[in-house]
């Protein structure tokens, strides 16, 4: 059934350049992702309107995060599971039966659905595509005010956008200004602990943030958008400023740990073991107390200039002074999301052992 | 065949190994003097002579701790898959056997990619949980093909067909933990079954090192019974050679070889095909010389691909089973169009 046989209809115009018709007041949505964002954006009835997800994008990939949310919403754990569009398990039969108005759907999951998209859309359900991940400004805020029409909160979403857009301007005017030498970053995804080394990001990812905030990515132009670097590589160098992305890795005894309910001892003493590695005592990024952990669900999210802020501040801590990253990310939380950030986010590592 | 003749051509062999032994010893020089940290050969060569000299004490680290450990590696893995190349295809009489043939890199892989996915640890040593599944896995596929050979006769073809059929198995079970994953615990998973040697450690290099000193100690003295089977099933037997327990000793060898080189760096793939067939047309069938060709052989390739790895692209390690068959494909077909005793 074509959504115009609904009566009053809008169009929106999604990441993708699309023009999309809807009807007005959709009250049955299908969400494929951007959980956290669609809550900022609806505000904390947001999710009565939600009918179907893809869970495990939320509760496999984010669990920590999945579980402080269903404590102020258990209705979200009884919704239909659409499944995963990349694992293939997602049944578009499941789809069509929850009865959508509308369907938002992650740019990686529309290209990932392929022809499937076209069967949705013939059953009479649009589909409108939201792209967080793409880590632009441009994207951000397109995804937000077409999410926030859809939920007829649209004021909510253009001062969530503005804040967006305004705080990524500000850091880069911020960096823009400064002269001398970017500073040397390496950042790499800790979720393999000390003993090997885990992925580091080119362009993508933490990658673009770090760019972004005026540092040198020893990364750009090896091989691999997102592997791991030579030790070797990585020692000669000689980075001044680390990250290490956490996350709330179950059962791995050696990980970064962050993200919610996870303690700030835990996070410090996983991060510790880093200096251990062969060389790593002599990388003037050790020496002068520059190892970070960031909070790896952190990018590509409505709040992550709370992280490029921080990165920001690592690399020029005078043209930040004034700025509190941390307080950025908890307040970002208090104004806009129904759960507190309680739990590790951005941390640097206490003096070495 | 006339003693001169029989020490013309012992000779010609001779030559051949001081070829290999030379190269190798060239190829590992070259690979513990490239890297992007660009140090000259002298400053490689004060960190084993006179380490106290070292100004700089990031060399030190870099030569033993970082470069040291990924060639011994991949000289131990090298050697382990060539000789359990050559030993696949002499019991299976067959040039297309290698370490693969029967599944046991598949079921190392299957191994891998549970543990990753399920996040499985070891108890005190959590950095072993990989590769302690992966052998696992591994020997559990040694043993089904193992199994079934000693019902139906231990006979090259049912090996073979034994061991193909476990290939497939652990391939699709391999497939299903891949699906089963997120994306970020298949790039790990993926990155694990690329092979890379970037996991080498003093410790994976002295397991690797004893199961390859153990498999040499245990088969020196059936060297010439290879050689006999290399003629036929029957006339091995009529040589006095328990072609059955042979073939099942080597067996257990190749998959203890096998499993030791692939649980700690991943499955590398065509070094056991590819080093036996070259050390096969330089040295001859006789396995005094054959095996341990093999072995140098892909020591030499393993390392030389760790070379060729490093210098693709300096600052990332391009996972060495990718690099690998790129090696070595070139080197076989040169060998072959050059062959002259090629029928």
């Amino acid at each position: 059934m074509p959504a115009q046989a609904y009566g009053k209809t809008i169009t929106v115009t999604d990441t993708l350049n699309r023009k999309i018709e809807l009807p007005a007041k959709p009250e049955r949505i299908l969400l494929g992702f951007y959980f956290e964002d669609f809550y900022a954006i609806g505000g904390a009835n947001a999710f009565d309107k939600v009918v179907a997800i893809s869970k495990s994008t939320w509760h496999d990939w984010r669990l920590s995060q999945w579980n402080t949310y269903i404590k102020v919403n258990p209705e979200i754990a009884k919704l239909v599971d659409v499944g995963e569009v990349d694992s293939g398990t997602f049944s578009i039969e499941k789809a069509i039966a929850s009865k959508p108005d509308v369907a938002i759907l992650a740019a990686w999951q529309y290209n990932a659905l392929g022809d499937v998209v076209t069967k949705l859309e013939a059953a009479g359900i649009p589909v409108v595509v939201a792209d967080y991940n793409a880590q632009t400004v441009e994207k951000h805020v397109i995804s937000t005010l077409m999410i926030g029409k859809i939920l007829g909160t649209e004021q909510r979403a253009k001062k969530l956008a503005d804040e967006y857009a305004a705080a990524v301007e500000d850091v880069m005017h911020r960096v823009m200004h400064l002269g001398g030498d970017k500073p040397r970053v390496y950042v790499e995804l800790g979720n393999k602990g000390a003993d090997e080394y885990g992925n580091s990001y080119r362009e993508g990812m933490w990658g673009g943030v770090i760019g972004l905030a005026g540092g040198n990515n020893i990364a750009i132009g090896q091989a691999g958008q997102w592997s791991p670097l030579n030790p070797e590589y990585v020692l000669t160098s000689d980075p001044e400023v680390i990250f290490i992305a956490g996350s709330y890795w179950e059962s791995r005894d050696k990980a970064v740990l962050m993200g919610f309910g996870v303690e700030p001892e835990t996070t410090q003493s996983r991060l510790s073991t880093f200096l251990g590695r062969p060389g790593w005592s002599n990388l003037s990024a050790v020496k002068s107390q520059q190892v970070h952990a960031l909070y790896h669900g952190g990018a590509r999210t409505l709040y992550d200039y709370a992280f490029l802020q921080y990165i920001g501040k690592a690399l020029y801590p005078e043209a930040f002074a004034d700025i509190d990253p941390e307080e950025t990310h908890r307040r970002f939380y208090e104004t806009y999301l129904p759960v507190s950030a309680e739990g590790v986010f951005m941390t640097r590592l206490k003096s070495s052992p | 065949m006339t003693s001169i003749a029989y020490r013309k051509m012992a000779r010609h062999r001779l030559g051949w190994l001081i070829t290999g032994v030379t190269l190798l010893l060239l190829s590992i020089l070259i690979d513990l003097s490239t890297g992007p940290a660009l140090l000259n050969i002298y400053d490689v060569f004060s960190t084993f002579f006179s380490p106290e000299k070292m100004s700089d004490p990031m060399v030190y680290v870099i030569v033993h701790n970082i470069r040291l450990p990924m060639t011994m590696m991949a000289i131990v893995v090298g050697a382990s898959l060539g000789a359990a190349g050559a030993l696949m295809q002499t019991i299976l009489g067959n040039p297309l056997a290698s370490p693969y043939t029967l599944g046991f890199s598949a079921a190392a892989g299957f191994g891998a990619a549970v543990t990753i996915l399920f996040g499985l640890e070891l108890p005190y040593f959590p950095e072993l949980s990989v590769p302690f599944f992966a052998f696992i896995a591994a020997s559990t596929a040694c043993a089904l093909v193992y199994g079934v050979a000693q019902l139906k006769g231990v006979t090259a073809e049912v090996m073979v067909l034994s061991g193909i059929a476990t290939l497939f198995l652990f391939q699709s079970l391999q497939s299903l933990a891949q699906y089963m994953a997120s994306p970020e615990v298949l790039q790990e998973i993926v990155f694990w079954l690329f092979g890379s040697m970037l996991k080498a450690n003093w410790f994976s290099v002295s397991v690797g090192s004893s199961i390859f000193l153990f498999s040499v100690l245990v088969l020196t003295k059936d060297c010439w019974k290879l050689t006999a089977l290399r003629l036929g099933d029957d006339r091995a037997l009529s040589l006095g050679v328990n072609v059955q327990r042979l073939r099942l000793k080597v067996f257990a060898v190749v998959s203890l070889l096998t499993a030791g080189a692939v649980a700690f760096v991943g499955t590398i793939g065509f070094i056991g095909l590819v080093a036996p067939h070259i050390a096969r047309m330089l040295v001859g069938e006789d396995h005094r010389l054959l095996l341990p060709f093999s072995s140098i052989t892909g020591a030499v390739l393993m390392v030389a691909a760790s070379i060729i790895s490093k210098v693709i692209s300096p600052g990332s390690i391009v996972p060495i089973g990718i690099v690998t068959a790129v090696v070595g494909v070139p080197f076989l077909f040169g060998l072959i169009l050059t062959n002259k005793r090629g029928s």
